[in-house]
């Protein structure tokens, strides 16, 4: 029986979900809680001494609800010869809100139009080319919808960066700015696995921020043929696996805004009655068979 | 009736979990409804943690 490896940071209701589909198919879903090992390159896997990483798992699964942690034991495991859900680099460009929307550019993925600045009078001018305000300020890293500001004018610019230039860490004086789309109320989240969209919904809020984390509420949305193409095409750029996509409707069309590489589901699967979870542990078990 | 016990960190009430609880689980006290975390269980007894707090890289 293939092993599956799932690496996570505490079990949150996605992971939960992730154990129960295991349970059900008799996939052997071992937890891992990464802050209990020692990624050591000389030893192996902590729990039972002298056996290897790639002796006890077939592939890896890696739910870290911290960034941080995940990013460093996905390149262990992938370092240990390991396959790994989702890759390193595919990590490394959709941890980073910067680096994902240069990748999607670069491919001809319609996203929103960004900009990145470091100082406040080149952020001032980001926006003027951004065409003007308002503007989304955000950390090029984060998630659940923290820390973004919505500019609305030049005062606000000014005391913003001000802020994070007094309080704020050095990822945090690296401005990641966006043209402020106006959302119906609303945007979408489309779940890939490998070259397949298999789920989405909407993100209701009558705030401008969407994420379920600040309160929008999750509906279930039906995956036409325009948002198949552009969440295949946004995975596709960033190098697949197991996604999150998030769109914006606007009145030329859907956008990319960002893509999560560790995504949460379990509002996903509670409202669309898709299994992500089952399919998700099907995905892994390809990848242990070299089919990805 | 409940799989497991347990007393919460913070208030101290006892808590019941089912028996789908896991290690590492981060649950609200049903009392204070502050955060805590499963750290062990064993037998039908947990032990619970205060959760640790959000950190700013934590998310998807």
């Amino acid at each position: 029986m293939l092993k599956i490896g799932m690496v996570h940071s505490t079990i949150r209701g996605d992971e939960k979900l992730l154990m129960n589909a295991a349970r059900k198919r008799t996939i052997e879903l071992i937890p891992i809680d990464i802050r209990k090992q020692i990624l050591n390159p000389e030893t192996g896997y902590r729990t039972v001494p002298c056996e290897t990483w790639q002796e006890r798992f077939d592939v890896i699964l890696e739910r870290c609800v911290s960034t941080t942690l995940g990013m460093h034991a996905v390149s262990f495991f992938e370092g240990q010869n390991v396959p790994v859900v989702n890759t390193s680099r595919v990590a490394q460009l959709c941890a980073d809100k910067f680096t994902t929307s240069l990748k999607l550019r670069n491919n001809n993925v319609p996203t929103i139009p960004f900009a990145m600045a470091f100082s406040e009078d080149e952020a001032a001018e980001a926006a003027e080319q951004l065409g003007g305000y308002p503007v989304v300020l955000k950390p090029a890293t984060g998630s659940w919808g923290r820390l973004l500001a919505k500019i609305n004018d030049r005062d606000a610019l000014e005391a913003v960066i001000e802020q994070k230039f007094v309080l704020g860490t050095p990822p945090h004086k690296a401005f990641y700015i966006q043209k402020y789309i106006e959302k119906p109320g609303r945007d979408i989240r489309v779940t890939t696995i490998g070259d397949k969209a298999i789920c989405a919904i909407y993100r209701e809020a009558t705030h401008w921020i969407t994420n379920t984390a600040r309160g929008a509420k999750a509906k279930p949305c039906k995956i036409n043929e325009a948002l198949e193409k552009l969440s295949l095409a946004a995975s596709h750029a960033v190098g697949g696996g197991v996604l999150g996509i998030d769109i914006v409707e606007t009145r030329a069309g859907y956008v990319e805004n960002e893509i999560n590489h560790t995504t949460e589901f379990k509002n996903v699967q509670r409202v669309t009655e898709v299994d992500v979870a089952g399919k998700i542990l099907e995905y892994c078990l390809e990848v242990a068979n070299g089919n990805h | 009736m409940a799989d497991f016990t347990g007393s919460c960190p913070i208030c101290d009430a006892r808590i019941n979990l089912p028996q789908d609880t896991e290690e590492s689980e981060i649950i609200n006290c049903t009392e204070c409804n502050n955060s805590i975390v499963v750290e062990s269980i064993s037998e039908n007894q947990v032990t619970l943690e205060e959760a640790p707090e959000i950190e700013e890289d934590w998310g998807e």
